[in-house]
């Protein structure tokens, strides 16, 4: 009997030096869903065709070409890092489908960067996600509502909420725009009206107030918005809705002379796309706007240097913009968030890395990052921005000032906030 | 936005699946012994129960011991006159009804297996669940006596008769070996404030002339409740004109008394919202919410998807779910002695706070679904007879407690049956299994009580709506799958049928690698424990 025994613990003892050996010189096969010892598959759903996709369809090429720069230098503590890219056309049904085809069928470990706000709306409600765990980082979307985490526990944002960028806004417009008649177009859903409740509650005061109903936007619905602009003397104009929609307003307004000092919200703003939709250059030159990120032809800065140069090599072709410079920080994020969960990972470990390491991550927007136990809301600030004749973004007044806030009644504050530096090479090192 | 054609009224495929009964001669009083006949093989037995509703029996030679009881959907109780869309000319029967439809195909296939099936008629047509449980119970009885040799009884039903099969499976144990309800009715209450919701919604927007509810007693109300359906199919069918000839600002039909402030609101909007707030689903049989014809400007096609192709979709579903609300709503309150719809204290905003951002864009945006809210708020309610809603509440419900396997079964854009009446039992059944695991612990076991229920989805696809040529919808496909009422195929009913003789000869439900792999040769069937459906947007409060 003792012999026995003294057997079974010496084979005992041996396997496990073997096991730990093996822990030393190979990543196990976690039994999480989407994660295998050469693999992390992630997956999207995102506007890829259709009137909503211009600027949106180039999202998930730019974080995938993040991935690809990554993967090529070792990965992920040694696994590769895909992403799948599903359509959903901007439909939230079809959103729902798809969110169930990467989770069911092509069994991703975690979403990141879903967009739209009835989007993730849809999905999160009928596919479950907080159900089945599913982490979703770096939602694609300001609405204040996903930065309920009792709601949302393991949905984290990255934009700053448009409740925050509407107070950021009403500031400026007090600074700088003071005794003018104010008009605003937004669209009339979630998104727009989280920015209309936190302008009122800061206090503004639109002379002229148009929404309109997401979906309806065109040339013809444009012209009426012109024109009841135009009626009620909207010297400026603030515009809190999608680049779909950005654009026929701004051409419509220069076909009809009628020039108000526009400030475009953060959503539809990207000068490259407004112009590829045919926005002329010159209407942009002093369009106003808040920003989260340096320009995207701001080579002085390492962030947006690195990223371009990624895209140069991994997303051959594609002209860098907001979207694609937006698109790699997501991708630098979430590689930030699978070290920080460690190696065996699971879709718990990422849901607590984020709460509890996330507000450090490095990442190209100027303001903190509001990550933690009790918060799921992403990046807290904007600077003001205005446009030049080349249709390049420039910081107002001349230098960047950041204002951050919250999206309750938090006073709206200049920060002092001095971003992570970018990796060295772009490549993550964190645990 | 152009406008567009429909080859074929909506209306004109609302209704019919419902009805497909099975053409035998009737008993016509309860017969101590069935009269029995046999040809190729097969032994087809006709008889009446105790309370004269007829059954059929049929079993094969090779009989193996276990036999399939199924219980029949809702048939109306009333005839329904010729002229009205979906269901003209039904009148009432009880024809026995031994598998889904009466099914020859799958009658064929379980006999050929040694299985017998059996089905009553029931003695009352219309919500008749609490009869037809004993009505059933007598039947086992007959069955038995009949074929002493009978091992096990599996029962099935489709949908009011997927109600009386979880009811078998929860009250009696010891008949059953297991059970399948499929596209199940959940309790009487909430589906009916659903037929409420969606006709008071229909009135209150389209036509006030509709009665909804409230039905007179004996002919008169017949003919209020008949009178309903015509204008209910009427409107509907103003609502499609309307769509198709402008469907970005449908006009409101000329029944309608609304404010003429609240029409500069699409009346597709108002549609969208009846649907939202009585829990019709938002996928039809021909309308996927997702779909745009080839060929529009982006930007009409992307208001197309997020704004036509779902009033449509409302529509649709609307047409299926009317009718029968109209019929039962009828039905029930003759039972119940007065009105049992009562919406005095419903919150119908608060019934559609998840979902009108999710359907902003078919609403017509937040200025739009505020309208229509507001206006419902305004607007007087129903109130209901409480001695009337008393008694329906003494009507069997479902407990969730369920010892033998079950196996559920739905379309999860099933507009009549919506999938929150089986997601109820889901989530009866979990309670139930929590309560018991609680219990277990105390008692000092570590093992947890197993899992005996297995829920299944029929799932319609990513994209299913057809247009023609002109780029109008095509209605004229069959319904897609997931879609309508009890919409199955026979390979889906046989699979169902494998599942339940498994579970019969198992003690438990198929699991792992054969589950996957039956349910996908089967087709169009979803095993994924982490899906729920929307509740239904009423429930016991």
């Amino acid at each position: 009997m003792i012999r026995k025994t003294r057997i079974k613990r010496t084979w005992l003892a041996a396997a496990v030096i073997a096991s730990g050996s093996l822990l030393a010189t190979a990543l196990p096969a976690n039994a999480e869903t989407g994660v295998s010892a050469s693999e992390i598959k992630l997956g999207i759903t995102l506007p890829l065709t259709g009137a909503a996709s211009p600027g949106y369809n180039k999202i998930g090429n730019a974080i995938n070409a993040y991935f690809k720069y990554v993967n090529d230098n070792g990965g992920v503590y040694g696994r590769k890092v895909t992403l799948i890219q599903k359509n959903d056309e901007y439909s939230p049904q079809l959103s729902i489908a798809k969110t169930n085809e990467l989770i069911l069928r092509d069994k991703v470990f975690a979403l990141v960067g879903p967009l739209g706000t009835a989007n993730f709306t849809a999905t999160h409600k009928s596919v479950g996600l907080a159900k089945r765990g599913v982490p979703s980082l770096f939602l694609n979307t300001g609405f204040s509502g996903f930065s309920n985490k009792k709601s949302y526990p393991s949905s984290f944002m990255i934009l700053p909420s448009y409740a925050m960028e509407a107070k950021i806004i009403a500031q400026f417009l007090k600074d700088n725009h003071a005794g003018k008649k104010l008009g605003i177009v937004y669209q009339n859903d979630e998104f727009g009206i989280d920015g209309l409740g936190a302008f009122r509650a800061a206090g503004t005061k639109f002379d002229v107030s148009i929404p309109y109903t997401s979906g309806t936007q065109s040339a013809a619905t444009a012209q009426t918005w012109v024109s009841q602009l135009a009626a009620g003397g909207a010297q400026v104009v603030v515009f809190f809705g999608v680049t779909s929609a950005t654009a026929p307003l701004l051409a419509v307004a220069a076909a009809a002379k009628y020039a108000p000092q526009w400030i475009l919200g953060s959503v539809g703003s990207d000068p490259l796309t407004l112009r590829a939709l045919g926005v002329p250059v010159a209407v942009l030159n002093g369009a106003q706007t808040p920003a989260g990120n340096p320009s995207p032809n701001d080579t002085s800065d390492e962030y947006v240097k690195q990223f371009q140069e990624i895209n140069t090599k991994y997303n051959t072709g594609t002209a860098f913009d907001d979207y694609v410079l937006q698109g790699m920080n997501i991708g630098l994020m979430t590689v930030q968030a699978l070290r920080a969960a460690g190696k065996n990972l699971t879709r718990k470990g990422l849901v607590r890395a984020m709460e509890t390491k996330g507000s450090t991550f490095a990442s190209v927007a100027y303001s903190p990052l509001g990550f933690s136990r009790t918060s799921n809301v992403g990046h807290t600030g904007y600077y003001m921005a205005v446009m030049d004749a080349n249709g390049d973004r420039k910081p107002f007044g001349g230098k960047v000032t950041l204002y951050t806030t919250d999206s309750g009644s938090g006073p709206v504050v200049v920060s002092t906030f001095k971003r992570p530096a970018m990796p060295a090479k772009g490549l993550p090192s964190n645990s | 936005m152009r406008t567009f054609k429909f080859k074929r009224s909506l209306t004109l495929v609302a209704v019919s699946s419902l009805l497909s009964i099975t053409v035998v001669s009737i008993p016509t009083a309860a017969q101590a012994n069935p009269v029995c006949t046999t040809a190729s093989g097969v032994t087809t037995c006709l008889g009446a129960t105790s309370d004269t509703a007829p059954y059929m029996l049929m079993t094969p030679a090779n009989f193996n011991g276990t036999v399939y009881l199924y219980s029949h959907g809702y048939r109306p109780n009333v005839p329904v006159p010729a002229g009205i869309p979906g269901y003209g000319g039904y009148t009432v029967t009880n024809t026995p009804e031994p598998a889904p439809g009466g099914n020859a195909q799958i009658i064929g296939a379980l006999l050929a297996k040694g299985y017998a099936v059996m089905g009553s008629g029931f003695a009352r047509q219309g919500w008749n669940a609490d009869s037809a449980i004993k009505t059933n119970v007598e039947l086992i009885g007959v069955f038995k006596k009949q074929y002493p040799k009978t091992t096990k009884v599996v029962a099935w039903g489709n949908s009011l008769g997927g109600f009386i099969t979880q009811a078998l499976a929860e009250k009696y144990p010891d008949l059953i070996s297991a059970a399948a309800p499929l596209c199940m009715a959940s309790d009487l209450t909430p589906l009916m404030t659903m037929a409420g919701d969606a006709l008071w919604g229909i009135k209150t927007f389209f036509d006030p002339t509709i009665k909804g509810g409230g039905y007179s007693a004996g002919t008169a109300g017949y003919a209020e409740a008949m009178g309903d359906l015509v204008k209910v199919f009427t409107v509907i069918g103003s609502m499609q004109a309307a769509i198709a000839a402008n469907p970005t600002a449908p006009a409101w039909p000329a029944t309608s008394t609304v404010p003429a402030a609240l029409k500069a609101v699409p009346s597709r909007s108002a549609l969208v919202l009846i649907a939202l707030m009585s829990g019709v689903p938002m996928q039809s049989a021909h309308f996927d919410s997702t779909s745009a014809p080839a060929g529009l400007p982006a930007s009409n096609a992307l208001s197309f998807q997020l704004a036509i192709n779902p009033a449509l979709a409302a529509l649709e579903n609307l047409a299926n779910a009317a009718a029968l609300a109209v019929l039962a709503t009828h039905d029930v309150e003759q039972q119940a002695g007065g009105a049992i719809f009562d919406n005095t204290a419903t919150d119908y905003s608060a019934r559609v706070a998840a979902e009108q951002f999710i359907w902003s864009s078919a609403l017509s945006g937040n200025a739009g679904v505020g309208a229509l809210l507001g206006y419902l708020a305004a607007v007087p309610r129903v109130k209901g007879n409480p001695a009337a809603i008393a008694k329906l509440a003494t009507l069997t419900t479902h407990s969730g407690k369920v010892e033998v396997p079950t196996i559920l079964f739905t379309g999860t854009a099933d507009p009549v049956t919506t999938p929150g009446n089986q997601q109820a039992v889901i989530d009866k059944y979990a309670a139930y299994s929590a309560e018991k695991w609680a219990a277990a612990k105390k008692e000092g076991t570590r093992k947890k009580p197993a899992n005996n229920q297995l829920a299944l989805w029929n799932l319609p696809p990513e994209k299913y709506t057809k247009f023609t040529a002109t780029g109008s919808p095509d209605t004229t496909p069959a319904a897609a799958t997931g879609t309508n009422h009890c919409n199955f195929t026979v390979s889906q009913y046989l699979a169902i049928a494998d599942l339940l003789a498994y579970a019969a000869d198992n003690g438990k439900n198929m699991s792992g690698g054969a589950l996957y792999t039956k349910i996908r040769k089967a087709g169009n069937m979803t095993y994924d424990r982490g899906y729920e459906a929307p509740r239904l947007k009423y429930y016991g409060g």
